[in-house]
C-alpha cells in the first residue's frame, strides 16, 4: 500500500491551529480507515469548524485514482490477449461500445430521475409510518404493502399503457411513447420508495425516545424535532441500506426497456438478438460491455454515498470494530 | 411560581397520579424524594407537560398551562428539564446541543446564539470542551452539558430528574455541585432525586411520594429526621441506611 506524507503533515497544521491540544490523542484529523487508507471528505468535527473541503482533500486520493487508473489499462490489455486468443472479438466490441455508451447515457438520466422521486416519497412515507396519527401510519402502511407487493413489471407495464392511451385519445398528443416512458419511470420510482420507506423507518426507530424527548424539553416544534434532531441521526444508520437500494435501482432501470426506453439493456437486447444468428461468442462480449457499464455507473454512485457515509461519522460515536 | 392542582394520570389501566397538589415558591428549591414507580418522574413530566395531566392543572406565574389554547413549546421554553439519561443530541457538538434551542426556538442570530452558549458552557465549567461529542464526554460533563443546555434558555423553573442517577459515582459531584450552584444563584428548582446529602444541604423543602400521592411534605429536617408518615419513616430509614 502507498502511503503519502502530504495529508498527514497538512492534518497536524490543521489539528494545532484549530485549537484542540487538550484533545491530542484523540483522533482528530480526516478519518483514516484500516490499514491506514485515507477515506475522502472531512470529519464531523472539521464540518463544524468550517474547515473547507479542499484542505482535507490531498494526495491519497490521487494515488487511488492512480491506482485505479493501472488496473483499468491491465485489464484492457488482458482483454486484448483473450481477443487475440479468438475468444473476444476486440472489433466488435469496440463497433457496439458507441451504441451501447448512449444507452448508458440514457440508464443514467432514468436512474438520475427514478432515484431522487424514491428517496422522496420513501422519506415521507417511512416517517408517515412512524407518525403520531394513526391515519398517517394507515396510509403509509397501505402504501408500502400494496407498492412492495406488486412486480414491478406488472407496475411499468400498466402505468405506461395507461398514461400512453390517455394521452393520445384525451389530450391528442401525437408521440405519447415520452409520457408512458415517464409514467414506467415514475412507477419504478414509486415502488422503490415502498423499500425505501421501510429503510427510513428502520432509521428513526434506531433514535432513543429520549432524543425527542429532550427535544420538545427544548421547545422545538415537531417539525425542528423531526428536521434537526430526528432524521439527522436517522439517516446516518440508513446510509448504508439506501447504498443498497440506489444500487439495485440502477439496475432495475433496465425493466423499461420493455416499455421502449431507448436504455442500455434495450440496446443489449437488439444487439444480442442479431449476434445469435452469427457467433455465439459475441453474446459474450455484448454482455461484458453491459456489465461494466452498469458496475461503473453503480460504483460511482456507491462511492459517493460511502463518501457521505463518512462524513457523517460522529467522533467518539464508532461501532463495534471486528 | 409552580401551582400543581389535584394532577390526575392514567397510562392505559394504570393510575400513575392520583390528584397532585404542589406548591414551588420563586426561587425555592424542592426536592422530590419516594420509592420508584411512585409518580415523581411523570410528575415532572406534567409540569411541562411532556405528559399531558388527565385530569387537574398545572400552573406557572397564574399561567394555566394546562389550558388547550397553550402551546407546549410556550410552556417548555420557560421550563428547563434535565434528564436522568442526559439524552444530550449525539450527533451535535456540546456547542451546538446549546444553540439549537437559542437559534430554533427563541430564534437568535447565530453569532450571538455562540456566545451566549460559550457563556452557559463555561458557568457549568466545560469552556473547554466546546467542539466536543457527547459520546466524547465523561457522564458528568455530559449532565454539565444538558444542565446548560436548559439554563440557556433563560428558564424560569428548572426540572431535575433524577440527574445524577446514571453517573459513575465519581462524577456525582460535579453535577451537583454546578446545581447547589445554581440554586444560590436564585433558580426556582425541582429536583426529584435519592441524594438524600443534596436534599438536606440545598432544597427548601422535600417532598415524599408514594403510589401516585404525596403523602408529606416538610423542610429537610422534619422529612429527613422525624418524618411523619409511615411509609416516609421506612422509605428514610432504608435509603439513610
Amino acid at each position: 500500500m502507498v502511503r503519502l506524507e502530504g495529508p498527514e503533515v497538512a492534518d497536524l497544521t490543521l489539528f494545532y491551529s484549530s485549537g484542540f491540544h487538550e484533545s491530542a490523542g484523540r483522533r482528530s484529523g480526516p478519518v483514516l480507515g484500516r490499514g491506514g487508507t485515507f477515506i475522502p471528505g472531512r470529519t464531523a468535527r472539521e464540518r463544524s469548524k468550517g474547515v473547507s473541503r479542499l484542505r482535507c482533500l490531498p494526495w491519497e486520493r490521487l494515488a487511488w485514482l492512480g491506482v485505479a487508473g493501472l488496473t483499468t489499462y491491465t485489464a484492457f490489455d488482458v482483454l486484448i490477449f483473450v481477443g487475440e486468443l479468438g475468444y473476444y472479438n476486440v472489433a466488435y466490441g469496440w463497433s457496439i461500445l458507441g451504441v451501447l455508451a448512449f444507452g448508458a447515457q440514457i440508464t443514467l438520466a432514468l436512474t438520475a430521475t427514478v432515484i431522487p422521486i424514491g428517496f422522496a416519497v420513501g422519506f415521507l412515507v417511512g416517517w408517515a409510518r412512524t407518525a403520531k396519527s394513526w391515519f398517517l401510519r394507515a396510509i403509509g402502511g397501505t402504501y408500502v404493502e400494496f407498492f412492495r407487493g406488486m412486480p414491478p413489471l406488472v407496475l411499468i407495464f400498466f402505468s405506461s399503457i395507461i398514461v400512453s392511451l390517455v394521452a393520445r385519445s384525451y389530450f391528442y398528443v401525437e408521440d405519447a411513447a415520452p409520457y408512458g416512458i415517464g409514467a414506467g419511470a415514475l412507477s419504478l420510482a414509486l415502488h422503490s420508495a415502498a423499500y425505501q420507506a421501510e429503510i427510513v423507518r428502520a432509521g428513526i426507530l434506531s433514535v432513543p425516545a429520549g432524543q425527542r424527548e429532550a427535544a420538545d424539553a427544548v421547545g422545538l416544534t415537531a417539525w425542528k424535532t423531526l428536521s434537526r434532531v430526528i432524521m439527522p441521526q436517522a439517516f446516518r444508520v440508513s446510509l448504508p441500506a439506501l447504498a443498497n437500494e440506489f444500487a439495485s435501482e440502477i439496475k432495475d432501470t433496465s425493466l423499461l426497456s420493455i416499455i421502449g426506453a431507448l436504455e442500455l439493456s434495450f440496446w443489449a437486447s437488439l444487439f444480442i438478438r442479431d449476434a445469435l444468428a452469427l457467433d455465439l461468442n459475441l453474446v459474450f462480449v455484448i454482455w461484458t460491455e453491459v456489465a461494466l457499464l452498469y458496475f461503473a455507473i453503480t460504483f460511482a454512485l456507491t462511492r459517493f454515498l460511502r463518501t457521505v457515509e463518512n462524513v457523517s461519522k460522529v467522533p467518539g460515536l464508532e461501532a463495534a470494530q471486528l | 411560581m409552580i401551582r400543581v392542582r389535584g394532577v390526575h394520570k392514567y397510562f392505559g389501566d394504570l393510575h400513575v397520579l392520583r390528584g397532585i397538589d404542589l406548591d414551588v415558591e420563586k426561587q425555592d428549591v424542592l426536592c422530590v424524594i419516594g420509592p420508584s414507580g411512585s409518580g415523581k418522574s411523570t410528575l415532572l413530566r406534567c409540569i411541562n407537560l411532556l405528559v399531558r395531566p388527565d385530569a387537574g392543572d398545572v400552573f406557572l406565574e397564574d399561567v394555566r398551562v394546562t389550558a388547550p389554547e397553550i402551546k407546549p413549546e410556550w410552556v417548555r421554553q420557560r421550563i428547563g428539564m434535565v434528564f436522568q439519561s442526559f439524552n444530550l443530541f449525539t450527533h451535535l457538538t456540546a456547542l451546538k446541543n446549546v444553540t439549537i434551542g437559542l437559534t430554533h426556538v427563541k430564534k437568535m442570530g447565530k453569532q450571538e446564539a455562540i456566545l451566549k452558549a460559550r457563556r452557559e458552557l463555561e458557568r457549568v465549567g466545560l469552556g473547554n470542551k466546546l467542539d466536543a461529542y457527547p459520546a466524547e464526554l465523561s457522564g458528568g460533563q455530559q449532565q454539565r452539558v444538558a444542565i446548560a443546555r436548559a439554563l440557556a434558555m433563560d428558564p424560569k423553573v428548572m426540572l431535575f430528574d433524577e440527574p445524577t442517577s446514571a453517573l459513575d459515582p465519581e462524577f456525582i459531584r460535579e453535577v451537583l455541585d454546578v446545581m447547589a450552584k445554581l440554586a444560590n444563584e436564585g433558580m426556582t428548582m425541582i429536583v426529584v432525586t435519592h441524594e438524600m446529602g443534596f436534599a438536606k444541604e440545598v432544597a427548601d423543602a422535600i417532598v415524599f411520594m408514594d403510589h401516585g400521592q404525596v403523602l408529606e411534605r416538610g423542610t429537610p429536617q422534619e422529612i429527613l429526621e422525624r418524618p411523619g408518615h409511615e411509609r416516609t419513616k421506612s422509605f428514610v430509614g432504608k435509603i439513610l441506611r
